[in-house]
């Protein structure tokens, strides 16, 4: 539940920050922690796989950003975000719930095996990236959310049965392909706003 | 497996040629050797062999042989237009990774597999519409598309999952929620109307080479991974008990046909009203696919994979036509090979016989008139619509022709690949058996996964 807690708090930071630096630092902790929340469902092989592209897709945007100062104001659009993935999280967690249907005991730390926190977590950060995505307007943003929901998806191919070492390795490359993109067009689009 | 080795061929030549990238000559000789060894791999290969990397299974069913061919045909002929007529270093290694991740995703076995090595393709082109990004608007656009794409993949994805780990006694309002936002995630990344914003502002900013490589190979590709999704997916028995998801089919089928026809009519410009023109086509294929029949599915598949190879026809040429005018109108009498190759690519897409891209028009509105009398004129209106928009074209092409002089291309590639294509379009259009039996073998499948008993 705490960490459920922290993904929420460090999804907020990474959204309301200007700097993307400091946003890719707290992607950084959205991932780990989005790792650690899986360890209930996952093996370690697959955890280790995980928490290697958060990190390299965290590292990818970091460098993209050139200088601390570069970034995208995110003003209102903050607000927006968390309002619309606090709604899409309770109303996607009702709706679409594929884990146990009982009231399961969940842990105050660390992943639980039912696989509800993981689900919640990954409703939360598809809402959010989602959110991040349709109200940007530039590279930065865009790409930031892009890897959130990326970071989401991978916890909901966690939860489905039989998921092998190798899926685990497909959405790894993947979301390390959309922090490439990303930060090639965050470096493209200020080379066009410089010249 | 053949191939697994094609795919890890194609990728590893992308990787070399990401290294040799400003050495054009070598890399466009290296993209043309790697593309024609993995054409030769995937020919040789035997109809439904099976391997596994990891536990990922691959299988070459005939449809993924016949599509895979085509694909890496048509970039081979991309990157020899590249080549020759707009050198642009950054387009070899993306079309050499375009190519493996498309045959990955005709030959994969497990949909979530299936889906992200789509969207792994589908990202790699951002590498190639951006170009001169102080003189134009290529990042937005290519930022535009990396957001599309990332949502829709996402949201496709997340579909899936959560599909594949429901239990089974689930109401089937959850399955027709989870089916309309695959349907949905599908549209975003097709660019069917009304989720075609990015794809029109692709259309003006990047090169035409490379709207060719998502026009032509990676929405025909997206195309058939959404058909054999759905057959893996199990979620087909749902989709027929429930006709809400059916009606979304067709209404953003229709919506597309009839919308792209129509904006293909007042395009101004040749690439626009190729992509329009393609964007229609994908409508009537999404109609033919809503229509869960054999004929649908036969007709749908192959009109996406004749757009396909027309698209590029008519792109290449529009891109030669547009750099001969050199800002003005573009007209047959400085580029008069690529304004053929332009009109008879036309007559491709609109699926004139005798070429192949005939029967799959004909199946699709055949079998549209049994479903419902509406949608067939539609689909007839569309096609009329787009028949007015090619000749519009053509006759804005060689309009001015009579009275001065001529002057032929120095390197007529345009001309020559619309040649190469339009000979196998004739060619298919004659036997179009053996274009049309591997998409009857998947339709098969598509109808077993409807009525597993």
């Amino acid at each position: 539940m705490i960490l459920l807690g922290f993904i929420a708090l460090a999804t907020l930071a990474a959204t309301g920050t200007k700097q993307l630096r400091y946003s890719a630092a707290a992607f950084l902790l959205v991932a780990l922690a989005a790792t650690w929340i899986s360890t209930g469902v996952a093996s370690l092989a697959q955890v280790a796989v995980t928490g290697c592209s958060g990190l390299v897709a965290a590292a990818l945007l970091f460098v993209a950003a050139s200088d601390a100062r570069y970034g995208e104001e995110p003003g209102w659009r903050v607000w927006l975000a968390t309002a619309f993935a606090a709604t899409a999280t309770s109303a996607g967690f009702a709706a679409l719930r594929t884990v146990s249907a009982e009231t399961p005991q969940l842990p105050l730390f660390g992943g639980d095996p039912t696989g509800v926190t993981v689900q919640v977590a990954a409703f939360w950060l598809l809402a959010s990236g989602a959110a991040i995505l349709l109200t940007a307007r530039t590279a930065v943003r865009m790409s930031l959310g892009a890897v959130l929901m990326i970071t989401g998806v991978q916890l909901l191919v966690r939860l489905v049965t039989g998921s092998s070492l190798a899926l685990t390795l497909l959405f790894a490359w993947l979301e390390v392909v959309v922090a490439l993109v990303g930060a090639f067009l965050i470096i493209n689009e200020r080379a066009a706003i410089d010249l | 497996m053949n191939a697994i080795e094609a795919i890890a061929l194609l990728g590893g030549a992308a990787l070399a040629a990401f290294g040799l990238r400003k050495r054009v000559w070598l890399v466009a000789l290296l993209s043309l050797a790697a593309i024609g060894t993995a054409i030769w791999l995937i020919a040789a290969a035997d109809v439904d062999s099976t391997g596994a990397v990891l536990e990922l299974t691959f299988r070459l069913s005939a449809l993924a042989r016949m599509a895979s061919l085509v694909v890496l045909a048509i970039l081979a002929l991309l990157v020899l237009d590249v080549w020759l007529g707009e050198p642009a270093y950054n387009f070899f290694p993306v079309a050499l990774a375009v190519g493996g991740s498309a045959v990955a995703v005709l030959t994969l076995g497990t949909p979530l597999a299936i889906y992200g090595a789509l969207i792994v393709a589908l990202l790699i082109p951002v590498g190639s519409f951006t170009f001169q990004v102080h003189r134009n608007r290529s990042v937005e656009a290519a930022v535009r598309h990396f957001a599309f794409v990332a949502l829709g993949g996402s949201l496709g994805i997340a579909s899936l999952a959560l599909a594949a780990s429901l239990p089974k006694d689930q109401p089937a309002t959850t399955f027709v929620l989870l089916a309309v936002i695959l349907v949905v995630a599908f549209a975003l990344k097709l660019a069917a109307i009304p989720f075609h914003t990015h794809a029109a502002l692709l259309v003006s900013e990047a090169p035409a080479a490379s709207l060719a490589l998502y026009f032509g190979v990676l929405v025909p590709t997206t195309f058939i991974a959404f058909a054999e999704i759905l057959v893996l997916s199990g979620l087909l028995p749902a989709i027929v008990q429930v006709q809400r998801v059916q009606d979304l089919l067709l209404g953003i089928g229709l919506l597309s046909a009839i919308g792209g026809a129509l904006l293909a009519t007042g395009a101004l410009e040749l690439r626009r009203l190729v992509v329009y023109g393609v964007i229609s086509n994908l409508g009537a294929a999404l109609v033919g696919i809503a229509t869960l029949s054999g004929p649908g599915i036969v007709g749908a598949v192959a009109i996406m994979l004749v757009s396909g190879a027309c698209a590029t026809q008519q792109l290449l040429a529009a891109g030669t036509l547009e750099r001969r005018a050199a800002g003005g109108r573009p007209s047959a009498r400085t580029a008069p090979l690529a304004a053929l190759a332009f009109v008879v690519g036309g007559a491709g897409m609109i699926g004139i016989p005798p070429l192949v891209g005939f029967p799959g028009r004909f199946f699709v509105e055949l079998i549209a008139y049994a479903f419902s009398g509406g949608i067939g004129t539609a689909l007839v209106v569309a096609a009329l619509l787009l028949l007015i928009a090619q000749l519009r074209a053509g006759i804005a092409l060689f309009g001015d022709v009579g009275g001065s002089p001529i002057r032929i291309e120095p390197r007529p590639v345009a001309g020559l690949v619309g040649a190469l294509i339009f000979a196998a379009l004739l060619l298919g259009g004659v036997i179009p058996d053996s274009f049309l039996k591997p998409i009857a073998a998947f339709a098969d499948e598509f109808l077993k996964a409807i009525n597993p008993l």
